[in-house]
This record gives structure tokens, C-alpha cells and sequence, in this order.
């Protein structure tokens, strides 16, 4: 059954080496749904991994709950939680064979032998390693043993399903496979997934929400349309995609728009805003909503340009400001192509722009 | 709302919830501290405390001035450390010269260093005291028959030194060859390629590499040598060392607050040493952090170091297997150094005497030897595996006892079971203690290190996916570790078959002991009646030895010398 999980005031302190305490999560509050897949996305050592063995039961919260279902299960030690983890190093038992490995979580239940032969056959042909029953874990390549990892923790039918980075020891076209693979699975049993990462493609195309973490503390939570074209902070807007992040003033702002200035031109954004006129903010804008021209937009000069097949890539140091601004300019055979040194304008899309404070 | 403050002292504690909510784990927990604290602290505690309370009450430093003021217990100290600098110095000199030839040199027999790596633990641990006394004793077959000396006199400095440096040289050898092979090839030869020669390679790179290795090594020598016991008693002669003297002013001479006293001061160097080796040189190595060799390394087979460091080793080597060897032959020869027809009286004479110490010893030690398995495993998990206070306490004991003198225990489980609330003495009981808790701490190296190469989600996977901490210890963790488990079964019969220091102490009419018997054989001058026992004795160690191995390759566990 596909369970809820609810997070409430989350903080986890460890004690320091140096005698001074950590603080790897603090204030964290989460809603998941039945059935969500939420993602967890931030750098190294933001305390992704952290919320996520809390909700495992290998971590104590130093303070706050957790609740999946109706149960807070704080007190519980993991092997009496309703979760299962993929874990990064897929952790499968080396001394059993893939049969045994994913019977393992059955076995422990007691279920008759017939039951688990059968849950596991199918679990097996759902993750297409029917056949391998008998091998040994080494013997499979890192994507077979990453199936069995996920088939390990499916057979056990858990209400909520835990994954610790399970893609970042697999190679880049395998990982997209596997990413493809996933969300497949996922959505056809329809199993509440909590998924941590640090590669935004692999949040951007699993998840229903992402919870983007930094320093401890979520930045924002949202949907991966809302992260990327409504990023609630710099952080957000740098980590997801490549963002420029241009200093501004508002000139004027009303409830449903908002109007800024930069460097001498005005810019209307429609969006739901609380911004005070005269107020200093921060325009973020992607580097394919922006184009060069020849003239009519920001002035400034071409410092590189590189061909990079899809695209081409260009850095502009704008003109009467310290500021350079990445832009990209898709199927670049098709254009007018600029040189290191072309003075240009460059243009930027209104409605793909973002204003934050 | 202001910022909670967190001390590291309530995280730590909060982190202890993790125990206290697994009730199975947190029983596991107190238990091995109970079991840790009786049978090792609080014996060592009754010494203590023996030597500084006096008779009528009131705490004294008596009984040490009456003990080191004999002017021959001062000798004895002095003789004691003495020693053990020149053999551990000698010993770590060998024992690094084998592992080179054994790590880098394309010599013959190879296999042979590792014959001589297991002799002395499959041994009674003065067999080659006793094969010294056979060569160059006053009966000698060098000394007397070959040479022609009369009265040549093996006892003392000379023999007890080189008896020992021979029977300690191997653990030298089998840690430095160990760091020796994870030595990365490629920094010898960035060395090389950077203009260096082979020799300076060897000073430049290579020695310093090994430094905390050779510290590491000439300190576990120092704490075997300070500890042993037997090798003094048979060929020490006047020559006498703490260990043995020990024994005999509390034995001997009835006085067992000297003997307090004695085992104090030797316990205080022995630990002294441990501490040193634990903490100060245990934490420098350099090699660990490399891991393993990125490939195989090309051995030297230039004819002139080959020669140069490998024939001196073979030498040595076939001259300790001829020591070794000697003990059968002795054992069917009339009488040493007189009469050497064939006999079989010595074991004829054996028979007679009864073979209750021959099973006593076999059955008891097999008794011990799950139960120091099992206990061995379950501490090495807690040390590796869990985060709670009094951890380093279950760590700090258990591998104490590696550095205790076996006769400072012994005196000790004497001391602390001989009344209520524990009555031990004279019961099989107490001896089956002594081999647990005296060859536990090997295992339990074996086992940390095997769990530290074992990634710590697949315990995580296993209690996940359901599994309470007793079915994670017993359907992951010891499969996972099962040769570091089964190395520890075997080596811990081995030495409990050949121990002798601490349970010389424990012996009673109702439970002899191989090994003691030996040495009142030897002590008696019945040379023949020792060897055949100890002939018996080797050949149950390689029969018990021979049938587990082969068992458990054939369900496919490697069973390893744990001495490196």
C-alpha cells in the first residue's frame, strides 16, 4: 500500500569530531503523498542523504517526527519500518545468489515457500532478470545488479520506497536507461518513492515534486517546471540548469506584475509579486531564453564562443557592468554565427524570465 | 524562537537511542562488558590490588621493596628488558630481511617461509628450546658428539636469546611482508624514474614506508618476548625473566604477594608497550591508506641480491625445520646423546602414565573454541559495526589481553576465583575461561579487519529489508566473514593446545595439561618423554587442523595464518 509520509521540524545534530556539534538537517518539513515521487536534489553534504536514512530508521532524528502512514515511527528501528532502500553500492548480499537476494525481505516474513518463489518470479520478469535466479551478483554487469537492487526492495510491496543515489555508479547512457526505467516501474505500481540525487536530469525527469536542499535547509519545494522556471532563490536557480543572475532595481510593481531595470532597460514580467518600488532584486534568466542580435537589446561584447554541436555557447561581458551572461543559441548551422570580439545586443524573453530578491 | 543548543555529549548520547531501541543488541552489548570485565579486568584488578593491600589491612608499597629489593629480582628486571630489546631487535632485523625476499625477491622454496611462519604456533611454544638443548646441550648431538665438547652449557643469554629470536622472528616477518605487498609498485618506480637507484629506492622510499611498520613489529615482539614463559623456564638457567620469575616466587617460593608485586611491574611494561604500539606507532601507517596495488609487482631476479638475501634465508629456514624435526626423532631415540637406537618407550611410558592430560587438553580446547570464535565475531561487529559509549572499553580490554602476560593473568584468575563470589579453581571450567580470553583477541583483529573491506549497506540492506540485529549478524555478517571466522576457530584451538603461561596457574590433580606436563618432563631431564609428548601434541593440533581446513574447503572457506 502506498503510504504517506509526513516530515515535521526535522533536525539532525551530530556530535563533532573538534567537540563542536554538526548540523546536517535542520527545520525540514515535507508532505509526500501516497504514490509521489518526490526527489531530493542538492550538492554533497547538504543533508539529503541524512533526511533520507531518518525515514530509514539508520539515523535518529535530534529532533522533530516522522510519520509514514499514520505511525510516527521515530522509536522504530528499520527493520520495523514499512520502507525498502536501493542503496547507492546496490548492497546486494554477495553470499546469495539473485533468487536468494531479493527472497531475503520474504523469507523474513515467513511467507510459504510457493508465495515467495511466485512474488519473486514476477518481481524478477518486472525488472526483466528472469533467467538469472541462480547467479552469483558478481557475475552481473552494474545494471543487472542495479535491477536486482530495485527488485530486492519492489518485492517487498513497502509503503514507502527509499533511493540513495542508485544511478551514480552506473555509466551515463546506462543511467538514462535505468532513469527511464524507473519511472516506468514506478508509475505502473504506483509506489510512494523518496529518490535522492545530486544530478538534476535525474530529478528533473522522475520526479512529481523536487525538494531542492542546501546547507541543511530546503531552498524549495515544487514541481520541476516550477524549480527551473520559478526558482525560489539563486541557490535554486544556479543548481538547477545554467541560470544568469543579473542584479536589478523594480521600478515599478504592482500585484500581478512586476517591472525592472537593468542597465538603463525595462523589463515587465507578469507574476504574482510583493516587490516595493525602488527595490534592489535579482533578474535570472537562461541562457536559451536569450538571444543575439545585432542591435535592440543589452549591449555588450562576445568574450567566447564555442560550437558544441547542438548549440552554440557564448559568454557576453555586458556593457557598463561587471556582469557576463551565458547564452545559448540552439541548431547554431542555422545562423549567424558571432566571434570573440562582435559587438552585439542581446535580447531576453520576457515571459521565461524570473525575478527573486 | 532562539536556536536550541546542542552538546556533543547529549548528541552522543541520543545517538545511543539506536541501542537502547534494539533490545537485542543492547543485551549483546552488556553482556560482552560483563563477560569482559570479570574475566579480564577483574583478574588483573585482584593483582593490583593484591600487591599493594597488606596482609593486615591498610594499602603498602611493602611487598614491592621486599621484592625488588632481592637483589636477584632487580637482575631478573634488568635481564628481562635486556632481552627483550636484543631479541625484538634482532627479530624485526630477520623478520624484515624474509619479508623482502619473500615480497620482491624470484626465489626457490618459497613456500617454505610459510612453513616456518606456522611452526612456532602449532608447537608447544619452548619446542625449540627444547630442540636447542638436544644440539648444543651437555648431551648434545652438535655439542658432544659432533664437536666433542664436555659439559657444553646451552642454558642462559645466548641460547634463550637465539631459542627466542628464532620463535619470534615470524610475526616480525609476517606483518612487514603484509605491508610490504600493499606497497603500490608505482612508487618504486616513479622513484626509479626520477633518477634514483635501486639502493636509494630502498632508503628513499621503501624504508620510510615501513618505518611505523618495523616500530609495530619490533613491539609485538617485545610484549611476545616480556610474556614468554616457557622458553625461560626450559633453557634460561640462571638467567631468569619476569614471566617465569612470576611463577616461581609465587609457586616456588609461596610467596604471592611478591608475586603481586612481580607480575605488576612486568604487566605495567607489557602494557606500556601495547599502549605505544596501539596508539602512538598503530596510527602512522602510511601503507594502509593506499589500499590495494594497482597491479602485480615484477619480482627482482638479479642473481646477486638474490643470493645475498635469499640463501641467508633459506638457511635459517631449513635450520629451524631441522629444530622442529628434531622433537619426532627425539622422541624415538633410547637416550639422547648416549644411546640413540630406535625405541617406542617413551611412548610406551606415556600410555602408562594415562592419557587424561592428552584428552583434557584436545576436548577443552575444543570446547573453547566456538565459544571464542562466536564471542571473537561479536565483538569485532560492535567494535567496527555500532556507535555506543563504552565501546572503546570493549575494544581496549579485548585487545588487552594480547599484551598481558599469560602468568600475570593466570596469577590473576587464581586470585579473583579462588572465592566467593566465583569459585572456580580446580574446574575445567576455568581453564575452557583462560583459552577463550587468552586467544579471543587474534580473532577478533582477524574479524575488524574483515568487517572494515565489508560495505556497511549490505548489514543496512539486510535489517531493511527486515531483519533483526541476531539474523543480520547470522545471515549476513558471518557469511560475510566466514574465513576471518573460521581462521579464528582454528587458530584459537591451536592456542589453546599450546598454551602453557597462564594456565600453569589453573592446572589441578583433576585437569593436567599437555604443556605443563611437557615441562615437568623437561624439568626432570626426561628429554624423550617431552618429545613424545610433544609429538603427540603436534600431531593432533595438524589432525584437528587438517580435518577442519579440508571441511570448510570443501564448502568453499579459505582458512589463513592469522599471526600477520
Amino acid at each position: 500500500m502506498a503510504a504517506k509520509v509526513v516530515i515535521k521540524d526535522l533536525k539532525k545534530v551530530y556530535p563533532g569530531h573538534d567537540g563542536t556539534p554538526v548540523t546536517a538537517v535542520s527545520g525540514v518539513n515535507i508532505d509526500i503523498e501516497p504514490g509521489e515521487f518526490v526527489t531530493l536534489l542538492g550538492p554533497s553534504g547538504c543533508g539529503k542523504t541524512t533526511i533520507l536514512r531518518m525515514i530509514a530508521g539508520f539515523e535518529i532524528p535530534t529532533a522533530g517526527d516522522i510519520y509514514i502512514g499514520e505511525e510516527r515511527v521515530n522509536s522504530l528501528t528499520p527493520d520495523k519500518r514499512d520502507t525498502a532502500m536501493v542503496f547507492q553500492s546496490y548492497a546486494l548480499f554477495p553470499h546469495l545468489n539473485i533468487f536468494d537476494n531479493v527472497a531475503y525481505g520474504l523469507k523474513i516474513k515467513n511467507l510459504p515457500k510457493a508465495e515467495i518463489e511466485e512474488k519473486v518470479q514476477r518481481i524478477l520478469a518486472l525488472v526483466g532478470l528472469t533467467g538469472m535466479e541462480k547467479r552469483a551478483p558478481n557475475q552481473l554487469s552494474g545494471g543487472q545488479q542495479q535491477r536486482v537492487a530495485l527488485a530486492r526492495a519492489l518485492v517487498m510491496e513497502p509503503g514507502v520506497l527509499l533511493f540513495d543515489e542508485p544511478l551514480s555508479n552506473l555509466d551515463a547512457k546506462l543511467r538514462v536507461y535505468m532513469r527511464s526505467e524507473i519511472h516506468k516501474i514506478q508509475r505502473s505500481i504506483g509506489i510512494t518513492s523518496i529518490y535522492v540525487t545530486h544530478d538534476q536530469s535525474e530529478a528533473m525527469s522522475l520526479s512529481d515534486r523536487i525538494i531542492i536542499m542546501n546547507n541543511g535547509k530546503i531552498e524549495q519545494i515544487g514541481t520541476p517546471h516550477e524549480v527551473y522556471a520559478q526558482p525560489a532563490t539563486a541557490f535554486v536557480a544556479d543548481f538547477i540548469g545554467t541560470a544568469n543572475i543579473i542584479p536589478a532595481v523594480v521600478s515599478a510593481a504592482d500585484n500581478e506584475s512586476v517591472t525592472v531595470e537593468i542597465l538603463g532597460h525595462r523589463y515587465v514580467k507578469t507574476m504574482k509579486n510583493d516587490f516595493a518600488v525602488g527595490e534592489a532584486c535579482k533578474v535570472i534568466t537562461r541562457p536559451e531564453s536569450m538571444t543575439l542580435e545585432n542591435d535592440g537589446g543589452l549591449k555588450g561584447k562576445v568574450t567566447s564562443s564555442v560550437f558544441m554541436g547542438e548549440s552554440q555557447d557564448y559568454v557576453v561581458a555586458l556593457e557598463g557592468s561587471e556582469k557576463t551572461v551565458f547564452v545559448k543559441k540552439y541548431n547554431p548551422n542555422s545562423a549567424t554565427v558571432f566571434e570573440p570580439g562582435a559587438e552585439v545586443s542581446v535580447s531576453v524573453d520576457v515571459d521565461s524570465l524570473h525575478v527573486i530578491r | 524562537m532562539p536556536e536550541k543548543q546542542y552538546s556533543n555529549l547529549s548528541l552522543k548520547w541520543d545517538e545511543m537511542q539506536k541501542i537502547f531501541r534494539d533490545p537485542i543488541l543492547l543485551g549483546t552489548i552488556i553482556t560482552v562488558l560483563i563477560s569482559l570485565v570479570i574475566f579480564i579486568l577483574w583478574p588483573l584488578y585482584e593483582v593490583l590490588a593484591q600487591s599493594f593491600l597488606a596482609d593486615e589491612g591498610g594499602l603498602t608499597l611493602r611487598y614491592y621493596q621486599e621484592a625488588l629489593r632481592q637483589t636477584e629480582n632487580m637482575e631478573v628486571l634488568r635481564n628481562t628488558i635486556g632481552l627483550c630489546l636484543f631479541v625484538s631487535f634482532f627479530s624485526t632485523a630477520i623478520g624484515f630481511v624474509f619479508a623482502y625476499a619473500d615480497a620482491y625477491l624470484k626465489i626457490p622454496c618459497r613456500g617454505l617461509f610459510k612453513v616456518i611462519a606456522i611452526l612456532p604456533i602449532i608447537s608447544p611454544p619452548f619446542a625449540l628450546a627444547m630442540s636447542f638443548i638436544m644440539l648444543f646441550g651437555q648431551q648434545g648431538f652438535v655439542s658432544k658428539v659432533i664437536l666433542g665438547i664436555k659439559d657444553a652449557n646451552v642454558y642462559g643469554f645466548a641460547g634463550l636469546a637465539t631459542v627466542q629470536i628464532l620463535t619470534f622472528f615470524p610475526i616480525a616477518y609476517l606483518v612487514l611482508a603484509g605491508l610490504l605487498r600493499q606497497i603500490d609498485p608505482s612508487l618504486e618506480e616513479a622513484s626509479r624514474n626520477l633518477g634514483a637507484s635501486r639502493w636509494q629506492t630502498f632508503k628513499t622510499v621503501l624504508l620510510p614506508l615501513l618505518t611505523p611498520g618495523i616500530a609495530n613489529s619490533f613491539l609485538l615482539v617485545f610484549i611476545q618476548t616480556a610474556a614468554d614463559f616457557g622458553n625461560p623456564m626450559v633453557i634460561g638457567g640462571n638467567f631468569n625473566t619476569m614471566a617465569a620469575q612470576v611463577y616461581l616466587q609465587a609457586m616456588g617460593n609461596y610467596d604471592i604477594k611478591g608475586g603481586t608485586a612481580l607480575a605488576t611491574v612486568l604487566l605495567s611494561l607489557s602494557v606500556l608497550m601495547f599502549v605505544v604500539q596501539k596508539y602512538w606507532v598503530g596510527g602512522k601507517s602510511y601503507v594502509t591508506l593506499t589500499g590495494k596495488p594497482s597491479r602485480v609487482r615484477e619480482l627482482i631476479d638479479d642473481k646477486a641480491v638474490v643470493a645475498a638475501v635469499g640463501i641467508p634465508c633459506l638457511l635459517i629456514s631449513a635450520f629451524i625445520a631441522v629444530l622442529y624435526i628434531l622433537i619426532p626423532i627425539g622422541s624415538f631415540v633410547n637416550l639422547w646423546g648416549i644411546d640413540y637406537t630406535f625405541t617406542t618407550r617413551h611412548y610406551t611410558y606415556i600410555w602408562n602414565l594415562g592419557t587424561k592430560p592428552i584428552i583434557d587438553t584436545t576436548v577443552l580446547s575444543l570446547i573453547s573454541m566456538p565459544i571464542t570464535g562466536i564471542l571473537g565475531m561479536v565483538i569485532a561487529y560492535l567494535i567496527v559495526r555500532k556507535r555506543f559509549i563504552g565501546r572503546g572499553v570493549i575494544e581496549f580490554t579485548s585487545l588487552l589481553s594480547l599484551a598481558v602476560p599469560g602468568t600475570v593473568i593466570g596469577m590473576g584468575y587464581v586470585l579473583a576465583y579462588n572465592q566467593p563470589p566465583l569459585i572456580l579453581t580446580g574446574t575445567a571450567t576455568i581453564i575452557v575461561l583462560s583459552f577463550v580470553f587468552r586467544s579471543m583477541p587474534v580473532g577478533i583483529r582477524a574479524g575488524v579487519a574483515s568487517l572494515q573491506q565489508i560495505d556497511p549497506a549490505i548489514e543496512e540492506a539486510a535489517q531493511d529489508l527486515g531483519a533483526d540485529s541476531f539474523r543480520v549478524f547470522h545471515s549476513v555478517t558471518i557469511p560475510l566473514i566466514k574465513s576471518a571466522f573460521f581462521s579464528g576457530l582454528v587458530y584459537s584451538f591451536v592456542r589453546s593446545m599450546t598454551a602453557v603461561s597462564a594456565v600453569i596457574f589453573l592446572v589441578s590433580a583433576s585437569y593436567n595439561l599437555l604443556t605443563v606436563a611437557i615441562m615437568s618432563q623437561v624439568d626432570v631431564g626426561r628429554l624423550g618423554v617431552a618429545a613424545a609428548y610433544s609429538t603427540v601434541l603436534i600431531v593432533i593440533v595438524l589432525a584437528v587442523v587438517g580435518v577442519l581446513t579440508f571441511c570448510l574447503s570443501k564448502m568453499g572457506v579459505k582458512v589463513t595464518n592469522l599471526q600477520g
